[in-house]
């Protein structure tokens, strides 16, 4: 009954976007109630859908509900569909997206109230991109799915452009904002060409692009391996983009030129997500093969790695952030990379243990998605707040802000205890479940040995974050007050640490959801013939999980490492005991050079872009200089010389001309003569 | 009676001195006149056909077509006139200002 409503859920987000563009101006705070009454209301259904879907026995056994109405037809047998496509996964991202907006639209009351006539076009903004974020989650299809990326792609660069026309801190800033859109836009564009390259490969595989027809055991069976191989890394090409994963991952550092509310919305909690969303739905396509599900957890285990490093001595916040972000986007695919890889040996060789292994790295990527969007949105809303009170972004300028701001200082430290992976905190479950899976995964099959490379990699990062964590909250909220810190107003206001609170809570608790039925609802099963996948077919370990985690030498190992993690960022920052500037050789040292340069991956977009571009451009000028400009100036050039040439037979001598006609004359004569003579009178 | 072939060998000699002149003369008064001949080459046959074929069709054409040759003239006269007094010439070879 609530479920057929579905089409609501990203539609009312629309509405609000069209009546804050229309009338936003004319309403309190520049349609920020309206916004926040859409995504409320968005949330509210969600809820009602997800509650229905879970409860109604009727939806259990396919796994999903999906209704669809006709869009278009492309003549040659292919008819693409509009509607719904609800499942356990939909409803995850459906429910976490709207109720994060919601929370991050009320905080963007407190925090944007400064903005003026510009809110408008703010609340007209999230609003849009809530409805891509909620319309990407329920889609029924790919090419609809794709709509909505490309709406969120849109929101996104037009929301790091914020302030691109005047920025608060000045022309410099503003020009910053307006290259870092930019390259958002183009960089994730490199991955959507590859996205559309995909979803042609799989129309043309499957003749058809909806969820239920792709995703049918009998067809996947009957498609062209080699296609659906080509297909997956593709569209793993899309995610590459959109989640900034290895090497594309160079525009989420700068995309947080935009406001603070929109980095944790869009480039925290939700549109990065996408990505991994992505992924998980398309399990059935990529599981086949175990080289795609490897070169996921490869992309994945890669840029967890190499974006830790570059948080470890980044001095701005919302940078330390972001690459935090790019971390913990890797660890999901990496969970998700090495389950699938455990799915596709199991399907090969038949084992059924295998295939429930793989099966908890998809719980493990989903639930590390879930939580990774409540911490991630509370640590950048925390990081709003105190760039609200400072006016910096700037750490060295922080300091000594926990007697100020006593709210955000406690919430951003529980943001920091979760994602650093301190236990019984949220991240700690994911995270151990996404190590345990990828230790799982080094033991089997040809390549396995490279998740041992993979999972020593993710826990020198479980290691990394929590350092970094640690090094930004001591930085900011204890030891001496910095420059900046002494104009500190204290608290923000209500509208902001309400959120924070509410979020903070989640950070804690949401975790435990894998002890009471996460596991249940979000597994993937995979069952004959042919192997057919269904979304919410497990079993509910429950409790088990307790004695799998703390059963294992391991997990005491992350603990230690991040309780170690911690001390030393403790004896580094807030004792000050140690002198963070040892390691860094003055400045000098090979490896800092390394990271404040982002492993030069900013200069080798600039190399690749540079002499590609160049070329392709040389290439395309030469081409237009010589074969279009030629054809059309060799064309005029030859009617002017022509006429240049006949005009010359015009000498103004009326003799000359006579002559011509005289000779006419003559001519037509002697050829009717020639006629007459040659064919008779008959004529 | 006289044969019509004599006629038209007549006109047809007629028409080609007219021609030569129009060709070959480069006082423009004279290629007037040997235009006039031309026409009168004309104007033979129409009259040598209208009595052969007995028809007096051909001696209306031929009385219309001196009307028009005599206004001709005059306007033809009067255009070198114009031409002379603007240039100071009327020899063929003198008057190409109307060219590209």
């Amino acid at each position: 009954m609530f479920v057929e409503y579905t089409w609501l859920v990203p539609l009312l987000p629309m509405i609000c976007f069209v009546a804050v563009g229309l009338i936003g101006k004319r309403t309190p705070e520049g349609g920020a109630y309206l916004a926040i009454a859409g995504a409320a209301a968005s949330c509210v259904i969600s809820v009602l859908v997800a509650y229905e879907f879970f409860t109604s026995a009727a939806y259990h056994d396919p796994g999903y509900v999906t209704a669809e109405i006709e869009w278009f037809k492309i003549p040659g047998g292919f008819t693409l569909h509009f509607g719904y496509y609800i499942d356990s996964l939909a409803c995850l991202m459906m429910l976490f997206a709207s109720f994060i907006s919601t929370l991050i639209f009320v905080y963007s009351k407190g925090y944007m109230h400064e903005q003026g006539a510009k809110k408008r076009r703010y609340y007209a903004e999230v609003s849009l991109f809530l409805t891509g974020m909620l319309g990407l989650a329920v889609s029924s299809n790919f090419l609809e799915m794709f709509v909505f990326w490309e709406i969120m792609g849109l929101c996104s660069y037009l929301l790091i452009g914020f302030w691109s026309f005047s920025h608060p801190e000045g022309d410099d800033a503003a020009d910053n904002a307006a290259s870092a859109a930019k390259k958002a836009f183009l960089v994730t564009r490199l991955g959507d060409v590859c996205l559309m390259a995909g979803l042609f490969v799989v129309l043309y595989s499957f003749g058809s692009l909806d969820y239920v027809r792709v995703f049918d055991a009998a067809a996947i069976h009957a498609v062209d391996q080699d296609m659906l191989v080509l297909g997956s890394l593709l569209i793993f090409g899309g995610v590459i983009g959109k989640s900034a994963q290895f090497p594309l991952l160079d525009w989420l550092p700068d995309a947080m030129a935009g406001p603070t509310t929109v980095s944790a919305l869009i480039h925290a909690a939700t549109m990065v997500k996408a990505g991994v969303y992505l992924v998980a739905r398309c399990y059935p396509l990529f599981a086949q093969a175990s080289e795609v599900m490897l070169f996921v957890g490869i992309i994945g285990g890669v840029t967890a790695f190499f974006a830790a490093t570059m948080a470890l001595n980044n001095m701005n916040i919302k940078r330390v952030l972001a690459y935090s972000t790019l971390s913990q986007l890797g660890y999901m695919f990496l969970a998700l990379g090495a389950g699938g890889y455990l799915i596709a040996l199991g399907i090969e060789t038949g084992d059924h243990h295998l295939i429930a292994a793989g099966a908890a790295g998809y719980v493990a990527g989903c639930l590390h998605m879930a939580n990774h969007a409540f911490f991630k949105a509370l640590l950048f809303l925390c990081s709003g707040s105190v760039i609200h009170a400072v006016g910096t972004e700037d750490m060295r300028k922080m300091g000594g802000l926990h007697r100020k701001m006593k709210i955000t200082s406690v919430t951003m430290l529980i943001g920091s205890l979760s994602i650093a992976g301190f236990p019984f905190f949220s991240g700690f479950w994911s995270k151990e479940l996404v190590l345990e899976t990828v230790m799982h995964a080094s033991d089997y099959g040809a390549e396995g040995y490279l998740f041992t490379i993979l999972w020593l990699l993710a826990v020198v990062t479980a290691f990394m974050t929590a350092f970094y964590m640690f090094r930004m909250w001591f930085m900011t909220f204890s030891g001496k007050p910095g420059h900046a810190s002494e104009h500190c107003h204290g608290e923000s206001p209500a509208s902001m640490t309400a959120p924070l609170a509410i979020l903070s809570a989640f950070a804690i608790g949401f975790g435990f959801t894998i002890l009471f039925g996460f596991d249940a609802l979000l597994s993937i099963g995979v069952e004959g013939p042919h192997h057919q996948f269904t979304v919410g077919a497990g079993e509910a370990k429950g409790f088990e999980y307790l004695s799998d985690i703390f059963g294992s030498a391991y997990t005491y190992l992350t603990i230690a490492l991040v309780l170690g993690a911690i001390g030393i960022a403790h004896l580094m920052y807030n004792k000050r005991s140690v002198d963070a500037g040892r390691f860094n050789g003055g400045g000098e040292s090979f490896v800092y050079k390394a990271l404040t340069k982002r492993w030069w991956f900013p200069q080798l977009y600039d190399q690749i872009s540079w002499k590609l571009g160049y070329g392709v451009a040389r290439g395309v000028d030469f081409i237009d200089r010589q074969v279009v400009d030629g054809t059309v100036n060799g064309l005029s050039n030859a009617v002017a010389g022509g006429g240049e040439l006949i005009g010359k037979a015009q000498t103004g001598d009326v003799r000359s001309y006579t002559w011509a006609v005289v000779a006419g004359v003559v001519l037509l004569f002697a050829l009717m003569l020639a006629l007459f003579y040659f064919i008779g009178g008959g004529i | 009676m006289i044969p019509i072939e004599a006629y038209l060998a007549f006109a047809a000699i007629l028409f080609a001195i007219g021609a030569y002149g129009v060709l070959a003369k480069n006082n423009t008064i004279v290629v007037l006149m040997c235009i006039e001949l031309m026409l009168n080459a004309a104007n033979i046959n129409f009259i040598a056909f209208a009595a052969y074929s007995a028809d007096a069709i051909g001696q209306v054409f031929v009385i219309m077509t001196i009307t028009v040759a005599a206004a001709e003239v005059a306007v033809g006269i009067a255009i070198l006139l114009n031409a002379y007094r603007a240039k100071g010439t009327i020899e063929a070879s003198g008057l190409k200002s109307m060219r590209w």
